[in-house]
């Protein structure tokens, strides 16, 4: 249970810069998710807070105390963290038991605590039984819960994770992703995660880290960082979206107006930083838009309606997935429930929520 | 199909057998005698322990010589790596009988140079060392065998998984309790597997056994088969010994098999980052950079600078290069008949040896791993069985087989061709069962249903896909086929003379400078070969490739 602050914590390795100017801070029992396409940083990052990569510049803070500066490197073992590995990084010469009671050893824990605390954690991840196995006898998902017990018996303050779950078949990577968040909640261990997958960090997260090219680019809840994007960076590794060309008409906050191509003006909420007349992109995801038949208000907040066509629909079973253009060629894409169903060529009204649209500069 | 199977028959199981007939029959009845005389009599007790001595003495320092050097080279941030992985790569492809011979140079007890050195010069004869004993004969093998250890433990240290170790380091275990806990347990395997292929090679190496050991009366077994050819010739006992010796081998390589098997520990991942390089201290980098240096030197460029300066020499002593001269290669290269014979010899049974190899190899795999034959993993199985005999024992076996059968082949080049070919198969079987596995068979499905036959399908698709691999494969063989000596020293004739049993012979006659000088040219040959081998197969002739001793 502690924080960590980086404070403009750099990191070159030969002519790549892995991690440039990071600030970020993690507050005690915290699920943090450093998220990003491979090579952005994120684990160089991790690494730099486990204290095996020593910073060119800046500063790591836990509770307080400064644990990594460019000359001074608290080493590895002297941190009390734990860390779990995408390949889990089993000892595959030592039995589980063997495995997970190496960190009471080294602290010379007597044999008889060292015994209840084994036992304790096995219960936790659900091993009980399979004490005297080797990690060749293990399935993945079970070698995965040796490492996690490994690293939580010695009760970590700060627990690494380096894409713990991406080595797992999909129906047990979803069933591990709730057992780690259940695990957090109930020891309330600071969790620092590492993964490229989107929806895995909007699932775990209290809050994401979104890096590029070894910079932060966004770091905030799920929700904000899926529906406002600070830039098409992060718009587009968050999932599917469209991005619309248009133009500023009126510059007014919460009120503004955006042309789009043919001349629909929609309403959108812009930021500090645009005026009237500038070339911006709107970004909103496809299910964000609504269809009707009718110009017609659509719900509560219906914001902006704008006239197009149905060029493509394809049926995908919990959704239906839509091309339409928006009367001069723009395509866009909308995703609606399956029982919306609309047919090639109809005439249909797009709705822009103004909750819905980033606007990013072009 | 019928033909492959007859040609493992021929080469390897019918010599086989009749080495085992040979070892309980005597003119025709059964008799337990040989082995009674094998174990009964102090002359080849001696034998089995002198061997099992030098496996082991080398075996041990083949450790202590490669894992510091593995460990240098892939852990640690010390410069001139690849001069490390040069030394090791020539230590293991010098033949050790030229190294052998270079240490006689050096260190014969009257006549080496380091000798007259430090008794002549320096006055101090306490300082002498005696190359005829077993610590001489250890030495010479040692540097022949240590590339083993090292390449099979900085491979093992490479590829270890470095969240393995990181893993300890977050658990609190610092550097060294890492590195005893975590990294020595995962390594082991390798290590040990390196330490008994340097067993099994080195007790095998009839060369420098016969240089070292008999001016010295060391016998081992190779030196002890050997002297029973003399006349009259005990093959009944000479069989009995080989498989004492085929024995000895086995159980070495089945314990290797087992640990290499358990150094699935080390690749069960691998996925991981590389093991970051240790920063070391000054003293400890000069350390290891003198070790390695000195290695370099006792390994490469001892044997090398004393071949080329006693074959300059007119006379090798202590003022040799006040006379120096070519006199000696062209006596070798000219008027010494056999060179030219021998040379010829050897390129014949070289590439012819290498040809049937591959070829043969090519449709034991082929057979294995394209069809449902009856009984072709045993086919499989007996094209490997020369990996664990001892290239003197290979000679037994063949002579005891064709002394049997109505054809005049012993004395013959045939006969060396078909030992040099036996024990080399299993290379040939390796290098195509490599490459045909890389072959999808749906490309060979392909052709077929596209109307090709099965040879057209071979001649267009399969072998042009496998050509790489099989080429590899062929100088594989060649390599150490042109410098095999413990199989030849028992088969030639004056007619079927081969380059090293050419350089053995020539020693024995006891003249050093024209020994010297066709040693240099043997070497040159080897050299191109390798140089040509390299090119072509990229990957290097290093002892992973094939477990053959000379």
């Amino acid at each position: 249970m502690a924080s960590i602050h980086l404070d403009g914590v750099s990191k070159r390795f030969g002519s790549t810069a892995a991690v440039q100017g990071l600030d970020l801070e993690v507050a005690d029992g915290e699920f943090v998710t450093l998220l990003g396409p491979s090579g952005c940083g994120k684990t160089t990052t991790l690494r730099l807070i486990a204290g095996f990569v020593k910073p060119d510049a800046g500063v790591i803070r836990v509770d307080g105390a400064v644990v990594s500066a460019p000359d001074r490197v608290v080493p590895p073992e002297r941190r009390n963290m734990g860390m779990v590995f995408q390949n889990y990084a089993v000892w595959p010469h030592k039995t589980v038991y063997e495995n997970v009671v190496f960190g009471l050893e080294v602290r010379r824990v007597s044999r008889q605590e060292r015994r209840r605390r084994v036992a304790r954690v096995l219960e936790l991840v659900n091993l009980v039984g399979l004490e005297e196995r080797y990690p060749s006898q293990l399935s993945g998902g079970q070698q995965q819960r040796v490492a996690l017990a490994r690293s939580l018996v010695v009760e970590p303050s700060i627990l690494l994770l380096d894409e713990p779950l991406s080595n797992l078949d999909a129906k047990l990577r979803e069933r591990m992703r709730w057992e780690l968040k259940e695990l957090q909640r109930r020891t309330r261990i600071t969790f620092v995660y590492v993964t490229h997958d989107q929806s895995e960090a909007l699932a775990l997260s209290d809050r994401i880290a979104m890096m590029h090219e070894g910079a932060l680019q966004q770091y905030g809840a799920p929700r904000e960082v899926y529906w406002r994007p600070a830039n098409r960076t992060v718009a587009d590794f968050m999932g599917l979206v469209n991005l619309l060309a248009g133009r500023v008409v009126a510059a007014r906050g919460d009120h503004s107006l955006v042309t789009l191509g043919a001349g629909h003006r929609i309403r959108v909420r812009l930021p500090e930083g645009f005026r009237e007349g500038q070339d911006v992109q709107v970004a909103i995801r496809p299910e964000n838009v609504r269809l009707t038949t009718t110009p017609a208000a659509a719900g509560p907040e219906p914001g902006t309606a704008v006239p197009a066509r149905v060029v493509e629909a394809t049926f995908l079973g919990n959704l239906c997935d839509y091309r339409v253009d928006l009367g001069d060629g723009t395509p866009l894409r909308v995703q609606t429930h399956p029982l919306e169903t609309f047919e090639v060529a109809q005439p249909v009204y797009a709705w822009f929520d103004s909750v819905h649209c980033a606007v990013f500069h072009s | 199909m019928g033909a492959t199977v007859l040609a493992v028959v021929v080469l390897v199981v019918l010599p086989l057998a009749s080495l085992l007939l040979g070892s309980v029959t005597d003119e025709g009845r059964l008799t337990v005698e040989h082995f009674r005389r094998a174990f009964g009599s102090r002359l080849y007790v001696t034998a089995v322990r002198n061997s099992l001595v030098l496996g082991a003495w080398t075996a041990l320092l083949s450790v202590a010589l490669g894992l510091p050097l593995a460990w240098a080279v892939s852990r640690t941030d010390i410069p001139f790596k690849g001069f490390v992985r040069l030394t090791a790569n020539t230590a293991y492809l010098t033949p050790p009988f030229l190294t052998a011979i270079a240490f006689v140079d050096l260190l014969s007890p009257n006549a080496g140079l380091l000798n007259r050195l430090v008794r002549d010069v320096l006055g101090l004869p306490g300082l002498a060392v005696n190359i005829f004993s077993m610590s001489g004969l250890v030495l010479v093998t040692v540097l022949h065998t240590f590339p083993f250890v090292y390449l099979l433990a900085s491979s093992a240290l490479e590829s270890v998984d470095a969240s393995l170790e990181e893993s300890a380091r977050m658990l609190g275990a610092g550097r060294f309790r890492t590195a005893v806990r975590i990294t020595t347990p995962l390594v082991a395997p390798a290590v040990l597997s390196g330490a008994l292929l340097a067993f099994v090679n080195a007790i095998a190496l009839f060369g420098s056994q016969a240089i070292i050991g008999l001016p010295g009366r060391i016998f081992t077994l190779p030196t002890r088969i050997y002297a029973l050819f003399d006349h009259p010739p005990q093959y009944g006992l000479a069989s009995a010994l080989s498989l004492v010796f085929v024995g000895i081998t086995v159980l070495a390589l089945a314990l290797q098999r087992r640990y290499l098997a358990r150094r699935s520990y080390v690749t069960l991942t691998g996925k991981g980052p590389r093991p970051e390089l240790a920063a070391l201290g000054r003293p400890a980098r000069w350390g290891l950079l003198g070790f390695s240096l000195a290695v370099f030197l006792v390994a490469v460029v001892a044997p090398y600078v004393t071949l080329l300066a006693v074959s300059l020499s007119k006379s090798w002593g202590l003022t040799f290069w006040q006379n120096l001269t070519l006199a000696n290669y062209r006596f070798v290269l000219f008027e010494y008949d056999v060179t030219r014979r021998a040379l010829t010899n050897s390129l014949i049974l070289a590439s012819g040896a290498a040809t049937l190899a591959v070829l043969l190899g090519s449709l034991i795999g082929w057979i294995d791993l394209r069809t449902h034959l009856l009984g072709r993993r045993l086919l499989d199985y007996a094209s490997l069985v020369p990996l664990g005999l001892p290239g003197i024992v290979v000679a037994v076996a063949l002579v005891q087989f064709w002394l049997r059968v109505p054809l005049p082949l012993y004395g013959t080049l045939t006969l060396i061709l078909l030992a040099y070919t036996a024990r080399f198969v299993p290379l040939g079987v390796r290098a195509a069962s490599t490459a045909l596995g890389q072959v999808d068979p749906s490309l060979e499905e392909t052709a077929r249903i596209a109307g090709a036959s099965w040879g057209r399908t071979m001649r267009s698709v399969t072998l042009p896909l496998i050509r790489p691999g099989l080429f590899a494969g062929w100088l594989l063989v060649f390599v150490p086929a042109i410098q095999e000596l413990s199989a030849s020293i028992l088969l030639f004739s004056a007619d079927s003379m081969t380059l090293a049993v050419a350089v053995y012979n020539l020693y024995e006659t006891g003249y050093l400078e024209p020994v010297a000088a066709l040693a240099i040219v043997n070497m040159l040959i080897i050299t191109a070969a390798i140089g040509v081998a390299t090119r072509v197969a990229r990957g290097g002739a290093g002892p992973e490739r094939g477990v053959v001793a000379h």
